[in-house]
């Protein structure tokens, strides 16, 4: 699959500048990073699947935790 | 002990004989400062070494009322150079944060050290914000490997693994993101301790993968490794990620070796991942736990995938704004990476976490069953310094991000993992190590470190100090 078009719009929204040096090795990382998605998105899960990120709310006790 | 020998001698003894009054503080953080003038120009372990600081500090432990009970009087450790050290800037191997302000305070692992009579010496080389294998790093120069100076020590706490192996200091501080401190530990000789996700606070460290990101300790035995990780231990509010939970010693149940404690050997990826030194550094240790009980940990290349997922995204993200504005003074061996990352959908990296969570649980349900898991730290023993790629399982895969197949899985889901160092697997290079991982349910790095010290025991594991001359 040709990444080129994605990567550069979204380089283009984030307001990226990736220079023609640099190009190939993005691209090239990219590529190894679609293929470790097509992995993570090969497994079957369900709605009730939670994330492996959990938030932990802040207690204004927290002393210089709490901003 | 004579003070030319106290960087080579365990940290327990040399705390032992600081708080007896035969060692000064000061002499044993000479020994170490003079140690790292006579090496470290081989090795590049070092990017900063704070001799006034140490000389200061070791002043203060030998004046210190309290020093017959400092548990670690008198001791040199050195810290990867993402860590908080009040005075100079944090440069997490980068030479973008060399122009930060400097520090204002030392990073909380260190302040607990210190408490308890540690002295700082210096800072160490790493990969730039810790993403790398190999501490190849363009701004600092390589970090070599002690036991064989042509070969990378090993990331990306390579400066961390290498000063202990090469005897300049006893004890080294290291963060292990995807296996940072398991990876340079397994090709340097040492031991290494990655803690549980969130028993060890990471409050004034360069972050690199928040949802990923442990800190942990080397050391050149198992009871100097369990001693600096208890120290090191206790919940922390600035980390949100740190829990709430009251230290849980190790250093006192080592001598209960690893009778009662029931062990696997992991089968699937983490044989098909290893090379020939790898498996026979597996079986040796299997061997000597009287085990052949093999457990398959399902998917465990999807969580590896998830792993680089969560990096990838988190790392991009963190670095958008130097990307934006200063890419060309990223390491080019980051840089392009970075730039990739920073690019990454929102659903790999959503989706990335939800694999994470399924696969905890699974490799949960496997440890109700077994309660130490044994597996390859790295794939191979050292490459040279410059190796691009690596032949394994038939497959001609890239070298640098290949060296941490094997690790990445179990940090992924954040399980404690002790490192032993094994010798002469590989018959070809019989003076180069490689390490073992011992895996635990969470927050039992209690069994991996009595079954390090009763492999320790036994003569199957030891970190000798690299032979310099």
């Amino acid at each position: 699959m040709d990444h080129t078009p994605y990567i550069d719009a979204a380089a283009a929204t984030l307001g990226l500048k990736i220079t023609a040096g640099q190009r190939p090795g993005v691209t090239r990382f990219f590529t190894l990073a679609a293929e470790m998605a097509a992995l993570v998105q090969g497994l079957p899960l369900t709605p009730a699947d939670e994330s492996g990120q959990v938030f932990r709310p802040v207690s204004p006790d927290l002393g210089e935790g709490a901003p | 002990m004579t003070d030319a020998t106290a960087t080579a001698t365990a940290a327990t003894v040399t705390a032992a004989a600081v708080r007896g009054g035969s060692l000064a503080a000061r002499s044993a953080v000479q020994a170490s400062l003079d140690a790292i003038a006579a090496t470290d120009g081989r090795i590049n372990a070092f990017t900063a070494v704070l001799a006034e600081r140490a000389h200061k500090r070791a002043d203060l432990v030998d004046t210190s009322p309290r020093r017959a009970r400092m548990r670690l009087a008198g001791v040199p450790f050195a810290v990867k150079n993402l860590f908080d050290v009040a005075g100079i800037p944090t440069l997490a191997g980068s030479k973008i944060e060399a122009t930060a302000a400097p520090a204002r305070r030392d990073a909380v692992l260190i302040r607990r050290l210190e408490a308890e009579g540690a002295v700082l010496v210096g800072a160490l080389n790493m990969d730039e914000y810790a993403y790398g294998f190999t501490t190849e790093n363009s701004h600092a120069g390589a970090c070599h490997n002690p036991h064989d100076l042509a070969r990378i020590s090993g990331g990306s706490s390579g400066g961390s693994a290498a000063a202990v192996a090469a005897g300049q200091v006893p004890l080294a501080l290291g963060s292990d993101t995807n296996g940072s401190i398991r990876v340079p530990a397994s090709l340097c000789g040492t031991y290494g301790l990655k803690p549980t996700y969130g028993r060890l606070p990471r409050t004034g460290s360069y972050p690199f993968v928040a949802s990923l990101d442990h800190l942990g300790p080397f050391a050149r035995n198992v009871a100097d490794l369990a001693l600096c990780y208890d120290l090191l231990q206790g919940p922390d509010d600035d980390d949100p990620a740190c829990a709430q939970r009251s230290i849980e010693t190790t250093a006192d149940v080592l001598d209960r070796g690893a009778g009662g404690l029931r062990v696997g050997v992991l089968g699937g990826w983490f044989r098909e991942m290893a090379l020939p030194e790898a498996l026979a550094a597996v079986d040796r240790v299997a061997a000597a736990l009287g085990t052949s009980r093999l457990v398959e940990l399902p998917e465990a290349q999807r969580a590896r995938a998830a792993a680089f997922l969560i990096s990838a995204a988190e790392g991009g993200a963190l670095h958008l704004p130097d990307l934006r504005q200063r890419a060309h003074d990223f390491d080019p061996h980051t840089r392009d990476r970075f730039l990739a990352n920073a690019l990454i959908p929102a659903a790999w990296a959503v989706q990335a976490q939800r694999v994470r969570h399924w696969f905890a649980r699974r490799v949960a349900k496997a440890l109700q069953t077994v309660d130490v898991l044994i597996a390859p730290a790295t794939p191979c023993t050292a490459p040279i310094i410059g190796t691009e790629w690596l032949e394994i399982s038939g497959q001609r895969l890239p070298a640098r991000p290949s060296l941490g197949l094997l690790t990445q899985p179990i940090s992924c889901i954040g399980l404690p993992v002790a490192t032993v160092p094994l010798w002469g697997c590989n018959p070809a290079l019989p003076h180069l190590p490689i390490g073992v991982q011992l895996i635990a349910a969470p927050w039992r790095e209690d069994h991996c470190l009595r079954v390090a010290a009763a492999l320790e025991a036994q003569g199957v594991c030891s970190a000798p100090v690299a032979a310099l001359g």
